[in-house]
């Protein structure tokens, strides 16, 4: 299980444990683009460095949003692109699915987008995410020794989200 | 006495005002931080134990305002009582508490923990600013009971934390 931290070096990956995790990997993003938190689970290819593949998937979800909201036949109004909602409102895309993997992405009001790669037959993942967050506020934003904005070191929440990924199916 | 305030926001400003003391008023000097930490301890749990002893008699002994402590003042103010009680019937009790409120969502980062000793101490020193308060509290208490007395505070088992009352003699 590796552990991306941001822009630094990751330390010597240990050897892969692909048994007992059904997710492939999790991007967490601030409202910024800086990734806070990059847990891999079971990720076999590499294309890119650490910094690029962050780059690349904001960027692309960043584009996704608002194609998709440009793209809606069923409103009206014009909407204000950049500017995040809450999950359910307005026009957002929550997952897309290719023949080998799928990802679902939610992003909350204060911008903080959560992104999982998961096997292609996983079922709608957007309680899960809600639940991600949720876990996300308890540990992190409530741990007192986390500075906001900065890539996410805290023990108890990857312990938890490595439990609850575990458990989704 | 039927009020309510949210616990996300005593989180919120306990963490503030340890951060507030430690970096920014004394910083550079965890001792006087600490002192001063505890010294607002000290008062807020001088009135507290004045509001939560309000009908009740005297206290025979020091081992009755022990467990006062533990039982009716640990509950308003945790909404659980103390887990485990031990004295050693001269003065010095050790109170602990299996899954202390206000730590329960500390954690420190987890790739340091292999480290050289020096970070894992700079986390405990940390760690161990967010005891100072609760320590004031029981010594304040305790002294508006008539029991003069020193406290501190021991969190090599988190969640779970020890506070150990000296009673002056």
């Amino acid at each position: 299980m590796q552990f991306f931290g941001g822009s630094d070096i990751s330390p010597s990956p240990p050897p892969p444990t692909a048994s007992g995790h059904n997710a492939h990997m999790m991007y967490i993003f601030n409202r910024s683009g800086i990734c806070l938190l990059y847990r891999e689970w079971n990720r076999p290819l590499h294309t890119l460095n650490a910094q690029q593949d962050h780059k690349l998937m904001f960027g692309l979800l960043f584009s996704l949003k608002s194609l998709t909201a440009k793209m809606d036949p069923t409103s009206a109004d014009k909407g204000n692109l950049g500017v995040p909602q809450l999950p359910g409102q307005g026009c957002s895309f929550h997952s897309f699915r290719t023949n080998t993997y799928k990802l679902s992405f939610m992003e909350t009001p204060s911008g903080m987008k959560i992104i999982l790669l998961t096997h292609p037959r996983t079922g709608d993942l957007r309680e899960s995410l809600k639940y991600i967050y949720n876990l996300y506020v308890e540990y992190v934003v409530k741990n007192p020794l986390y500075a906001p904005g900065t890539p996410i070191r805290c023990d108890l929440f990857n312990t938890s989200l490595d439990q609850y990924v575990r458990s989704i199916s | 006495m039927g009020r309510e305030v949210s616990e996300s926001c005593v989180d919120s400003l306990l963490t503030e005002m340890v951060s507030s003391y430690c970096n920014r008023f004394y910083s550079n000097k965890p001792e006087l931080a600490a002192r001063r930490i505890e010294a607002i301890g000290y008062q807020v749990g001088h009135q507290l134990s004045e509001r939560y002893t309000m009908e009740r008699p005297r206290f025979t002994d020091h081992l009755e305002a022990i467990k006062f402590i533990c039982k009716d003042f640990w509950s308003e103010l945790f909404k659980k009582q103390i887990d485990n009680l031990k004295t050693n019937h001269r003065g010095t009790f050790v109170l602990q508490d299996n899954k202390f409120r206000w730590l329960s969502r500390i954690s420190t980062d987890p790739s340091t923990e292999n480290g050289s000793q020096d970070p894992e101490s700079k986390a405990a020193q940390a760690m161990s600013m967010y005891l100072y308060f609760p320590c004031g509290i029981i010594r304040g208490a305790l002294s508006n009971l008539g029991i003069p007395c020193a406290v501190s505070a021991d969190m090599s088992s988190l969640p779970a934390c020890s506070f150990v009352i000296r009673i002056k003699a």
